[in-house]
């Protein structure tokens, strides 16, 4: 089969497993709905319970879902090649740090966004994610001209214990309330009940995968080393920056609106590779797809198996996560 | 057979004395006390022991005399040294503080366990405080009162029409995200029975509940009822957050009701006037007269 | 030396280059490298060598003086249309990912690939058949870090072959330039030797122009007709093999006395070490 046909196989494949989850997650709830009253329109949408559920209540926490996602697994995937660890995840260097503290903080100090019905934890939040990244570049800039990637590594890794000191200093000052409150931000949310927060992370997401397109090839270059991606005519300063900044900006993105779902960078990376190769033009694109899909079908099971209570979906995506990476471990010894 | 009752009676004395008897050590009336627990602390005060509480907890703020006492930490965070340099006489800790109090058995300071659920456990809390202290006549008045304040509650409330509410102590503000609700157990949804409704999450088995918007879509509860939410940077949370899950009768009905204040949180002595107060907000047309 | 020579080939024309401003590793450094040679830059560690590779190579660019390719210098010419002219083989390749050998091969066409372009039947032709030419096509299907080093080290120089030849017909005028750092280091003997005949194949049959840098004196008396040397960063001399290997400038170059003879079965120059320069014979 050649590379094409493989291109074109991994789009058709993954796209309709994420289609046919994201298409099937709304049908699926806690609640019994009936799916003639939600599309039936001559019943005004105020007393129409069965059409807010879906479209309130589920709807958008399937969108957010499988932005998210997506956007953590791709983002996984950029990391590992930036990286060239197939350990590294959207969280090593540091952004999801710096978005769990800004996020903290506007729980913690109830801080006001300033902005009629907006709340500020998650513009805190993605403040803070932009913080840590101006960090981790900086810092990884400052003695030469590329992003070194032992620097990006230690600065980024540096930066993760530093803001997670400063985090568990805030919760020290807050009340019980309050850190229940940031512990289970910590755990991921997707319930986001309007479209409004997904409107607002979609400039800096889209953005992020218009730069994603563009870097597959120069990625497979660039995970082998810098050597090899310069001597094929692949500008690695522009690439690196390019590659770090883009993945920060949609985990960055993906963080506010979730909480840090952790596992989704780099289980799913991993299966994806396990299925299609190494090649970054089939691994980003189904892990985009594969991401959406596998985060939204863990949110499913976070709202319907406890019901009423939820499974934080976090703690789902670990509990699916670790058990994996065992089994990983093992089958390679 | 007298002498056989008389050694019943002395045994029986024997193990009342020793079953009443909470933990090490305990002098006859306590003068330096400490209490981690809002609510405790509140009972100190309201039943006349509070000159004598010398060291208090972070959170604590009623009443206003609280405040000029020394703070020793809380739950999670005692402060070991603290405590002990003012060798206080009597330590009030949560039950589930098992290294402050391998550690308070250790200096020798005696302890009051602090356990609560439910409404009643409020005053059984303040007759045995009271007991412990020394002001039993005064726990005692203080107890009554409170019983009666809510027993009148209910009768005032009694053959009303009871609407399902729910009962949201926390939410993240300006959204509907992070919004906690009361469960079928605990205090708040005991309040909130005695106040004349039905809890909408009567079912569930725990103190709190996360409520999705779904979760809340399909309960429709017909009051909603939010305490808990004095701040100092936000007056007021915005309430037209709500207005997503329209078809929630509360919302289509506009009974949503915000009662501020810091008692209605507090399992403490103005627990009568917190379920007075829910009371009013579900039924206007009760007042307290 | 013909006079168009300097047109045809690789020329470093005095470049000095320091990665950091305080510390020079070269100072006004000249290179030739005509159009099928076969040169080896030959020096003790810290002389300079990888650093004049990478040069050439483009892969640096120097602070003064400059690099030529066919009489094009290569800050002109450009990353891309360079990468179409020269390759580079490391020292060693570790890979993080599982990618395969037929993966690796098809990367080097990479530098002819367009925008979102996907290598087409005729890259693929090409990957493969440079996979031949260092014997590795049996190979293709398999995943490139489960290979021995001497085939790991094939494959890469297949992946730098692949680099070469356009879509178009050859073209007979333009120099293909391998270059490759210390290319046997990490090998063992037999592996060695596989190489050394590979690079000899490629340079005699396929007319590509090869240049090594290594610190392995029978290396460089094995392969290399033309040596450059290198004496912390500065040209000590630079001629063909037979007169660049010599005693006394081995000796000023490394501190140690050599015998230097031709191999009787084979016929090459063979290096052997002796004693540090003032030491006795034998201890």
């Amino acid at each position: 089969m050649s590379i094409r046909q493989r291109i074109a196989l991994t789009w058709l494949g993954f796209g309709a497993g994420a289609i046919a989850v994201c298409l099937g997650a709304p049908l699926v709830g806690s609640t019994s709905i009936d799916f003639s009253r939600v599309f039936d329109t001559s019943i005004p949408f105020a007393d129409n319970i069965d059409a807010q559920i879906f479209f309130v209540a589920r709807l958008p926490r399937v969108m957010a879902g499988a932005m998210v996602g997506s956007a953590l697994a791709a983002s996984g995937v950029i990391f590992q090649a930036l990286l060239r660890n197939a350990l590294a995840t959207p969280f090593t260097l540091g952004v999801s740090a710096g978005a769990a503290l800004g996020a903290i903080l506007a729980l913690t100090f109830d801080l006001p966004s300033g902005i009629a019905g907006f709340s500020a934890v998650p513009i805190a939040s993605f403040a803070g994610a932009l913080g840590a990244v101006a960090i981790v570049y900086a810092l990884a800039r400052a003695r030469r001209q590329g992003l070194s990637t032992n620097v990006l590594l230690l600065a980024g890794v540096t930066l993760n214990s530093f803001f997670s000191a400063l985090i568990i200093f805030v919760q020290f000052l807050a009340d019980q309330t309050q850190t229940f409150r940031t512990v289970r931000w910590l755990m991921g949310d997707l319930d986001v009940s309007s479209y409004a927060p997904m409107i607002a992370a979609i400039p800096p997401i889209a953005l992020s995968f218009a730069a994603f397109a563009v870097l597959p090839r120069s990625l497979n270059l660039l995970s082998i080393s810098d050597e090899s991606a310069a001597s094929r005519g692949v500008d690695v300063h522009r690439t690196q920056r390019l590659a770090f900044l883009s993945a920060s900006l949609a985990t960055g993105a993906a963080v506010s609106l979730g909480g840090p779902v952790g596992f989704i960078g780099i289980v799913v990376p991993h299966l994806v590779r396990l299925l299609v190769g190494a090649d970054h033009r089939l691994v980003l694109p189904a892990s985009a797809l594969g991401g959406a899909a596998f985060l939204v079908a863990c949110d499913t099971v976070s709202r319907t198996a406890l019901s009423p209570l939820e499974i934080p979906v976090g703690v789902l995506t670990a509990i699916i996560g670790g058990p994996f990476f065992l089994w990983l471990l093992i089958r390679s010894r | 057979m007298a002498a056989y009752t008389k050694s019943l009676v002395v045994i029986a004395a024997v193990l009342v004395v020793f079953a009443g008897v909470p933990s090490a050590q305990a002098p006859a009336t306590p003068q330096r006390i400490i209490s981690l627990i809002p609510s405790v602390t509140e009972m100190l005060f309201a039943i006349g022991a509070g000159p004598r509480v010398v060291g208090v907890g972070s959170f604590d703020r009623y009443p206003p005399e609280v405040l000029t006492r020394t703070k020793v930490g809380g739950l999670i965070d005692p402060d070991i040294e603290r405590i002990i340099s003012l060798k206080p006489d009597l330590m009030v800790v949560y039950a589930t503080q098992t290294d402050l109090r391998t550690q308070m058995d250790r200096a020798h300071i005696p302890i009051y366990l602090y356990q609560h659920s439910g409404l009643p456990d409020i005053t059984t809390t303040i007759r045995a405080v009271g007991k412990r202290v020394g002001n039993e006549r005064a726990a005692e008045e203080l107890a009554r009162q409170i019983e009666d304040d809510i027993a009148a509650t209910r009768r005032r409330v009694a053959g009303r029409p009871r609407p399902r509410t729910l009962l949201v102590f926390g939410r993240d503000p300006e959204t509907l995200r992070g919004i906690y609700a009361s469960g079928g157990i605990g205090f708040l949804h005991d309040m909130l029975e005695a106040a004349g409704a039905t809890n909408v999450f009567a079912d569930v088995k725990g103190q709190s509940i996360q409520a999705t918007s779904e979760v809340i879509l399909a309960r429709a509860p017909d009051v909603i009822l939010e305490i808990g939410i004095d701040t100092a940077s936000s007056p007021g949370r915005n309430l037209r957050a709500w207005d997503s899950l329209a078809s929630v009768p509360a919302v289509r009905m506009h009974r949503i009701y915000q009662v501020r204040g810091d008692e209605m949180m507090n399992p403490g002595p103005r627990v009568a006037r917190a379920i007075q107060r829910m009371a009013e907000a579900l039924h206007p047309q009760v007042s307290d007269k | 030396m013909a006079p168009d020579s300097v047109l045809s080939g690789l020329l470093a024309d005095a470049v000095s280059f320091g990665y950091l401003p305080s510390q020079q590793v070269l100072h006004d450094v000249g290179a030739t490298v005509h159009r099928g040679g076969l040169v080896g830059i030959l020096g003790p560690n810290g002389s300079g060598k990888t650093t004049l590779l990478r040069l050439l190579a483009g892969l640096l660019t120097p602070q003064h003086g400059r690099v030529m390719l066919d009489g094009d210098d290569l800050r002109t010419l450009g990353r891309a249309a360079a990468a179409r002219r020269m390759a580079v083989v490391p020292q060693e390749t570790q890979l993080a990912f599982e990618y395969t050998v037929l993966e690796m091969a098809v990367m080097g066409r990479y530098p002819h690939l367009r925008g979102f372009e996907i290598e087409g039947p005729d890259d693929l032709a090409i990957a493969r058949e440079a996979l031949a030419a260092t014997g590795t096509l049996h190979l293709e299907s398999r995943l490139f870090n489960t290979l021995s080093g001497g085939e790991k080290q094939r494959v890469v120089i297949a992946g730098a072959l692949a680099q070469f030849g356009g879509r178009e017909r050859r073209q007979a005028d333009i120099t293909e330039v391998l270059l490759l750092d210390e290319p046997t280091a990490s090998l063992d003997l037999a592996y060695q030797l596989e190489i050394r005949s590979i690079l000899l194949q490629l340079n005699q049959q396929r007319k590509v122009t090869v240049v090594v840098s290594t610190h392995d004196l029978n290396l460089a008396a094995g392969l290399c007709r033309h040596l450059i040397l290198l004496d912390r960063g500065r040209v000590l001399a630079a001629g063909p093999a037979e007169d660049m290997l010599k005693p006394a400038l081995i000796q000023q170059l490394y501190g140690v006395d050599v015998d230097i003879s031709v191999h009787a079965r084979t016929g090459r120059l063979t290096v052997v070490p002796l004693a540090r320069t003032g030491q006795p014979l034998h201890p």
